[in-house]
């Protein structure tokens, strides 16, 4: 089975004399969760800029669906959707027009369209702000109206940075659920974020970053053990602080 | 150091920074044709202007033209005070200090308005004296400057305003008020009817300031005006070089909302779908309604006189058709760094030619209109090849635009 997301030997950055990315490589499988995670500034961000298409390797591929961005644009582009840390949207566009917008890009049929968008806007509690601008929304809500953009494509691979962030408690939760639901359906998910222990509680797997390198990778047990704990001992959290602090307690 | 952190010193370190700021925007305004067209557009009007106060002719609505005029000129009062999103959390802390900040905003923009309202009104009074001019000039320049002071004392009082709706039929409310009082001052022949007519005004105008709830400092407000302010300079610079976007603001303009519903859901419309919008809810839609909307009524005019045996309005088609779609331009910058262009999965050279298609249909509409407005008129008149002439040009001209404009698009994404 051909892997939905393929990072093979990335190196690249925004100078070719200063990579930030050194030999990066990894796979995320259909109907597979995995965490990236990593200090400030350790290449999450940059990692994803490389899987979006917007920054180019200076060495290695990415590969989306089996193909790079050059060998088939629109194959590549359409196999994923990406929430943004910080929630871009259109000022001019209401959150209807938001959702409609993303349903013409990724053609979402017209029929299921309109299913999706009502069952979306109940789900993340925007019925009440369906016709309001986005310069209006709060940042929460613009980060749901991402998420459900996002949510609506159905797409094979989601990227996601950051979602938590300014989202309410509900919103988190309606999240996680229809995150582990698309991956039941045979999504893969790549999710960046700080918050250690809901990564710890819905990845399978995990990609620690450090220094733009990955320091450990797989589900947690190999984690621990790339940190030198001892199997099953310790959180996500005490292997993650092992492994950027160099193991000194 | 306490000297430089007086409110005073804030102020004037801010209005120099901005002056620092757009002067090379100017130097670049400078270096293009527009002040050679300013100045051809200048000598064309003081030319007329003569001819006009020359010999007035009897017909001339002398009352009404005041009232555009000095209406337009007294009730706008804008207020420089540079204030911005930041500030509400560094300059807050001191709002009772900002009495003295605000109160040099206010001299510096009441002169600037102030001069302008003046050389209106000395440019009216020459077509004043030579109408009915029941009181003399200085009656005139007297109500002026009374009427000025309380614009000023109500946009300040309707920025202090809670409610956004509220405000915004005050200063609807302002406007009326005002001409209403200026067409009492022109055109009523007996002086107690004109003075007890303001009286009563200025009474209600009084009353009505008092009611609504009004914030101490209307922060958010200020912040918010001193924003579009900059923007439009900005905007006025984009004409002339690239200039870095600054947040856009948005009109909902529901009254337009049906041309939208008009594109099609299907994934070949998705950029015509996004610059519809854009163009629709953005700064440059509104631009274009209202120049739309003032060249729809001064080819009317034109046209209803048949002046220039009906080449007078074919030379006013052709200036609004050249100003819109120079305007319309301007959308080419809108998502130009957008992210979703990248990320969508969509080739580019469909929204190459999906931006083309909003261009061509809204130039289109926009051509139409106008010509209208010349053609039915002429037509009533019985003259035909004018209207004739403009609509070859106009289509001559729609026909070339997408060529020159895919060129643009294509070296502007190179550039990219």
């Amino acid at each position: 089975m051909v892997p939905i997301l393929q990072v093979n030997s990335l190196t690249g950055g925004y100078s070719p004399r200063r990579p930030v990315l050194h030999d990066v490589s990894f796979e995320i499988k259909a109907g597979e969760m995995v965490g990236l995670i990593g200090l400030n500034g350790a290449g999450k961000s940059t990692t994803i800029k490389h899987i979006l298409g917007l920054m180019k390797p200076q060495i290695g591929e990415v590969k989306v669906s089996g193909v790079t961005l050059e060998s088939d644009t629109e194959r590549y582009r359409s196999s994923f959707a990406y929430v943004p840390e910080t929630p871009v949207l259109f000022d001019e566009l209401t959150v209807e027009e938001h959702l409609r917008l993303t349903g013409m890009a990724y053609s979402v049929q017209d029929k299921s369209y309109e299913t999706k968008e009502e069952e979306l806007l109940t789900e993340f509690q925007m019925l009440p702000k369906r016709k309001a601008f986005a310069s209006h929304l709060s940042k929460g809500m613009k980060q749901k109206v991402m998420i459900m953009n996002a949510l609506l494509a159905e797409p094979p691979l989601y990227i996601i940075d950051e979602p938590f962030l300014g989202l309410d408690p509900l919103g988190i939760r309606s999240l996680l659920e229809r995150l582990v639901e698309v991956k039941q359906k045979g999504a893969a998910i790549l999710m960046s974020s700080h918050i250690l222990s809901t990564v710890e509680a819905y990845c399978d797997r995990f990609i620690v970053m450090h220094h733009g390198k990955i320091v450990a990778l797989g589900t947690l047990d190999e984690v621990r053990q790339a940190a030198g704990l001892e199997m099953r001992g310790g959180s996500l959290e005490d292997a993650f602080y092992k492994l950027v602090t160099g193991g000194t307690d | 150091m306490s000297q430089d952190r007086s409110m005073e010193a804030i102020w004037r370190k801010r209005a120099k920074a901005f002056r620092a700021e757009t002067l090379p925007y100017f130097r670049y305004m400078g270096q293009s044709g527009f002040p050679a067209f300013m100045s051809l557009i200048l000598i064309s009007c003081t030319i007329g202007y003569f001819k006009l106060i020359h010999h007035v002719p009897a017909n001339f609505p002398v009352a009404a033209v005041g009232v555009i005029a000095l209406t337009l000129v007294l009730c706008w009062s804008p207020l420089r005070t540079w204030l911005a999103a930041g500030d509400t959390v560094f300059m807050m802390p001191r709002e009772a200090e900002m009495s003295s900040y605000l109160r040099i905003s206010f001299r510096y923009t009441t002169i600037a308005c102030a001069v302008l309202a003046a050389a209106v009104l000395l440019l009216y009074l020459p077509i004043y004296n030579q109408g009915a001019a029941y009181y003399g000039a200085w009656m005139l320049v007297v109500v002026a400057a009374v009427l000025k002071a309380a614009n000023i004392w109500g946009a300040w009082k309707e920025r202090q305003m809670t409610w956004p709706g509220m405000r915004r039929l005050m200063r609807l409310l302002r406007w009326m008020l005002t001409a209403c009082t200026l067409t009492a001052w022109l055109a009523a022949s007996e002086l107690w009817q004109a003075a007890g007519f303001t009286l009563l005004i200025a009474s209600l105008y009084v009353l009505l300031y008092k009611l609504p709830s009004k914030h101490q400092f209307p922060w958010e407000r200020l912040i918010e005006e001193e924003g579009k302010t900059r923007k439009r300079y900005y905007a006025f610079f984009g004409l002339f070089i690239d200039v870095p976007t600054l947040q856009s603001s948005v009109a909902r303009r529901s009254y337009l909302a049906w041309v939208l519903r008009l594109v099609p859901y299907s994934n070949r419309n998705t950029f015509t779908y996004l610059y519809a919008a854009s163009l629709l809810r953005a700064e440059i839609g509104g631009m274009m309604l209202r120049l739309l909307f003032l060249g729809c009524l001064i080819i009317y005019w034109f046209a209803e006189a048949a002046s220039l045996s009906g080449y007078g309005s074919v030379i006013v088609f052709v200036i609004f058709m050249g100003i819109i779609a120079v305007q319309l331009g301007g959308l080419r910058h809108v998502h130009r760094y957008s992210v979703w262009k990248h990320v969508y999965p969509l080739p580019e050279a469909q929204r190459i030619e999906q931006y083309l298609k909003v261009d061509r249909i809204s130039l289109f509409s926009c051509v139409v209109i106008l010509w209208l407005f010349a053609a039915i008129p002429l037509a009533v008149a019985g003259v035909y090849m004018p209207s004739l002439i403009a609509a070859v040009l106009a289509l001559a001209y729609l026909a070339l635009r997408p060529m020159r404009l895919r060129k643009k698009l294509i070296k502007d994404e190179e550039e990219e």
